[in-house]
């Protein structure tokens, strides 16, 4: 009873605090809510026209939504990773990434959700996948097992920051014997919803280009230099915008992660392109098409040789340590690194995969303009969603919000 | 065909919406005579514009909204009301696999009663079930196909397909000789007099594997195998993810993308739950065998079809079945056995 | 402790039950061919073709193990009997008298070449009823496929099968297939080219 109590308080001030702030802060939320609201008129129209409005085909039948929704799966694991040493090793200086990180997870899940959904082409059956009143084709469909631990997922990194924020809202300091084990499940599940998300296109006899041992290891190292990448520009924001205390060793320390993912990644890009490239066979026909185009056929060309050389010069960029200590070169690696791995993840690994076709046609795909449009109101909504998160957040960590007994 | 249907080759960037603004205010049909109409609404429809409007003013934040609006909503006469009464039943009646019997007929007995009363015409809608002893099988022989393409316009006019997005089933690949089973080079969308010389003939369309992935893939399990072997979609119960589609080596399924439209006077009546009858947008579709006739024994649409005979369908387990004799004699092959799904499609040559 | 280890264990036995559900019986088979054999059986189902075929005269073929039907001929010739001309010798008949209608005039036989084939190759000059075997036994014109037989032996083979020619009505027994005659002509056995009845789909422009 008191629990509600205190969680209906927060409730109200956290309302409180997201609706006061900064003019430069209420500009921010403006424009993302009316992306917002723009891209939602474009789904009201993907919606009476069904899915025809955007660019997909019967070819290329997954497009500009399910690759968002595949990288940003990448960063609400990777968030997590940030974790393990703030708590366990009790290494105070992650602690506010830390806070970060699962806003940061929560939102980027809450956007993969509604990739999802805006990617169905009967939104309004969705109920048929609820167990109990729906049929769930478990343990079959990784569709139906990325579901559960997407959702599982979501619940951890709801609870366990809820947890200690509660606590510190009330001036308690939060029980590890509580949250120590749900920081492990989240770890755990961190890399469960990565590779059960791979599992999806690896388990594809029909796309050869995602059949492929390496994609659910790839996925990882991916990610986790693509959602630290994230936390660490949006550390520095924060930094910048706020009171809130990040230490530099904070950022350095998680630019450390960032490298070895980022190097492991090309390590694996290396070794899937001599398999590709080496010994071209049948199959190797989707990569042919993605790095070098076919038979004139060239539309993801532009976008894969900018990913791949903002990755490789990236990376090496922040394999030295001089460069990568200096943080506003930091900034710009980091976000190279992103961009990098958006464009990876999504044109260059969910799109070819369906090029060319079981018959060996080629059709190529362009996202239509409702398309484009929906996938960046919901980024916005994610933005959204972090930065009210993460307002609270940061407010009640630095004392800010506290409960009062009334 | 309107431009906008035409997405095919375009960016789509300044795609321009149709007018479809309707001042009739009327409830109960006729004043959606412009809209195209995708089979649910062509069975179900009650009054698009409200419908509509109410999705659209909702759109993305009430699930099932189309449903609940037009239910809720105070309708005049007694034929919408029992309409509405019915969408409501329809949108949330469960997968057909789990129904009993009952239930069945009564989701069948809406649909028709719906159909009457947009229509004014009896359409039949079939559940009969697999027969015992009967695996259905099909083999095409690549020696005889002449190219002709009389079997895709028997699929199509046979299985109520979209008609404005051109939806076909069936694929005929035109190979050359010496090449092999070339697909990349194949040209599938010749027009000229057939057959051509040094050219020979190949279809392909959903192949009913023994196997398939595409079964299991799906997360509702909106889609499966019957026990005569044939692969079908509940299309009520389809979510529209299209895993399944991303899951199958063959092309063999296709995608609902826009409302489907069937001309009303060009409806095949003759229906089965699984098979033809009116899908609406957002589902997936593909080749039944044409359920509707092979479980009353006859033959698909395609194989009637066909003048020359390269199409033989029958009962794998039916010792004195051609198709089984064929089997037996024949040198056949499937396509990309390697992946294990153990296709029920076989090719020969004479 | 071993509370613990028995929860474990019940635990794994349980996931490893989920996993090998799927297996337990689709998955009997090694291959779709391997359960074919294993469940052949004889249709005897209430399923017939009969009904499908019922407007098709039809007359039944028994060579070695095959028995199956197919359209009945003879009705199905305009001017059978032949003998109804035919009982005059030829040479009277090819002087044709005016006012006279001409018969089989349009005919020009274009089936291997003339030393290996004419008229009399199949049509029997004594008995205009009947066709003719190579060793001038007679053949009725409703089983003709015998004639055809005689040179086309593999054709032969595979249509008796099922593998060459059109199958009739339905899939169900009993089997009611075109004979020869029903697709080719035999007089012009070939097949000419001719447009197909439409496009392939142009839903997506791919690969030329
Ligand atoms: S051909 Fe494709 S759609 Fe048809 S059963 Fe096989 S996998 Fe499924
Ligand atoms: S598109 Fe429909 S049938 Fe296919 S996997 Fe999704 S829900 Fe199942």
């Amino acid at each position: 009873m008191k629990t509600l109590k205190v969680f209906g308080s927060l409730i109200k001030d956290a309302f409180l605090e997201v609706t006061h702030g900064s003019r430069a802060y209420h500009i921010w939320m403006g424009v993302l809510t009316l992306i917002m609201l723009f891209g939602m008129y474009n789904y009201s129209i993907q919606l009476e026209q069904g899915l025809s409005a955007t660019g997909m085909t019967d070819r290329v039948s997954w497009g500009l939504y399910i690759s968002n929704f595949t990288f940003l799966v990448g960063v609400a694991a990777a968030a997590v990773m940030l974790v393990l040493p703030a708590y366990v090793l009790k290494n105070i200086d992650f602690k506010q990434a830390v806070l970060i990180g699962e806003g940061l997870a929560v939102s980027a899940l809450l956007m993969c959700l509604a990739f999802v959904v805006a990617d169905m082409g009967g939104p309004a059956r969705l109920w048929h996948m609820i167990p109990g009143i729906g049929v769930f084709n478990f343990p079959n469909s990784m569709l139906a097992w990325d579901v559960i631990v997407l959702n599982g997922y979501l619940f951890i990194n709801i609870t366990i920051p809820l947890y200690i924020l509660i606590m510190r809202y009330q001036g308690k300091t939060p029980n590890p014997k509580i949250y120590i084990p749900g920081v492990f499940l989240s770890v755990f599940w961190a890399v469960a919803i990565h590779m059960v998300t791979a599992f999806l296109y690896q388990g594809l006899q029909a796309r050869p280009f995602w059949n492929n041992a390496l994609l659910g290891p790839r996925f990882l190292a991916s990610a986790f230099a693509a959602g630290p990448a994230l936390i660490i520009i949006v550390l520095a924001i924060i930094r910048k915008f706020t009171a809130f205390k990040i230490a530099d060793e904070t950022i350095k320390k998680i630019s450390m992660i960032v490298t070895v993912a980022a190097q492991i990644n090309l390590i694996m890009l290396i070794s899937e392109l001599f398999k590709e490239f080496y010994a071209p066979t049948h199959h190797s026909i989707s990569a042919v098409y993605l790095f070098f185009g076919l038979e004139g056929k060239t539309a993801l060309l532009p976008w894969i040789w900018t990913s791949i050389s903002l990755n490789v010069m990236a990376t090496i960029a922040l394999t030295f340590h001089k460069i990568r200590n200096n943080l506003n070169i930091l900034y710009v690696l980091c976000g190279m690194l992103f961009i990098a791995i958006w464009i990876e993840k999504g044109f260059g690994l969910i799109v070819p995969g369906f090029i060319p076709g079981p018959w060996g046609k080629i059709s190529e795909y362009t996202p239509s303009f409702v398309e484009i449009s929906v996938t960046l109101g919901i980024w916005a909504m994610g933005a959204f969603i972090f930065t009210i998160l993460a307002k609270t957040g940061i407010a009640v960590e630095m004392g800010q919000l506290v409960y009062k007994k009334k | 065909m309107s431009e906008t249907n035409k997405k095919w080759y375009s960016l789509n960037l300044n795609r321009s919406k149709k007018s479809e603004s309707c001042g009739c205010g009327s409830n109960s049909g006729g004043c959606n005579s412009d809209k195209p109409k995708d089979g649910f609404d062509q069975i179900m429809d009650i009054s698009m514009s409200r419908r509509t409007a109410f999705t659209k003013i909702t759109a993305g934040l009430l699930i099932g909204a189309g449903a609940v609006s037009s239910s809720c909503s105070i309708i005049g006469s007694d034929e919408s009301k029992e309409k509405s009464a019915m969408e409501w039943e329809e949108y949330f009646k469960g997968n057909y696999k789990l129904m009993t019997d009952e239930e069945k007929d009564k989701s069948i007995n809406r649909l028709v009663r719906s159909y009457e009363l947009n229509h004014g015409k009896k359409i039949n809608i079939s559940s009969k079930n697999a027969e015992e002893n009967v695996l259905f099988g099909y083999a095409f022989n690549i020696s005889k196909c002449q190219g002709y393409m009389d079997c895709v316009n028997a699929c199509v006019e046979e299985n109520n397909q979209d008609r404005t997005s051109e939806m076909q089933y069936i694929r005929i690949h035109e190979m050359k000789d010496g090449k092999g089973f070339n697909f990349e080079e194949a040209d599938d969308n010749y027009y000229h007099e057939v057959p051509a010389d040094g050219h020979f003939y190949m279809g392909t369309q959903c192949f009913h594997c023994d196997n398939p992935p595409c079964v299991e893939v799906c997360p509702v399990q909106a889609t499966w195998k019957e026990k005569d072997g044939i692969v079908v979609i509940d299309y009520d119960w389809c979510i529209g993810c299209r895993y399944c589609m991303a899951a199958c080596p063959y092309d063999g399924r296709r995608f609902n993308w826009k409302t489907p439209e069937v001309p009303e006077e060009e409806v095949n009546k003759n229906q089965h739950y699984l098979g033809n009858r009116l899908r609406k947008k957002g589902v997936m579709e593909k080749c039944t065998f044409c359920i509707q006739r092979s479980r009353e024994g006859k033959n698909p649409a395609c194989v009637e079809a066909c003048p020359t005979g390269s199409r033989t369908f029958g009962n794998l387990l039916d010792p004195n079945s051609t198709i089984r004799w064929i089997l037996d004699n024949k040198k056949v092959f499937r396509l990309k056995e390697d992946l294990g799904t153990e296709p029920k499609f076989w090719y020969y040559m004479d | 402790m071993t509370a613990k280890i028995k929860v474990i264990t019940q635990f794994i036995v349980v996931c490893l039950f989920t996993i090998s559900c799927k297996h337990s019986d689709e998955h009997k088979y090694h291959t779709v061919i391997d359960k074919i054999e294993a469940n052949t059986v004889e249709y005897k189902g209430e399923i017939s073709s009969d009904i499908y075929n019922e407007t098709i005269k039809k007359v039944e073929v028994i060579d070695s193990d095959f028995k199956f039907l197919i359209p009945e001929r003879k009705s199905q010739i305009v001017s059978y009997k032949c003998s109804e001309c035919h009982s005059q010798p030829l040479e009277k008949l090819k002087e044709h008298k005016v006012g006279e209608k001409a018969a089989h005039w349009n005919i020009k036989l274009n089936h291997a070449g003339p030393e290996t084939m004419n008229c009399t190759t199949c049509h029997n000059k004594n008995d205009f009823d009947h066709l003719q075997s190579l060793t001038n036994s007679s053949i009725d014109f409703n089983f003709s496929y015998k004639l055809c037989s005689q040179c086309h032996q593999k054709e032969f083979k595979d249509w008796k099968g099922g593998a060459h020619g059109k199958q009739l009505g339905g899939w169900a027994p009993p089997r009611l297939s075109n004979t020869c005659v029903n697709c080719h002509n035999p007089h012009n056995p070939k097949f000419e080219k001719r447009w197909p009845v439409r496009f392939n789909t142009t839903v997506e422009k791919e690969r030329e």
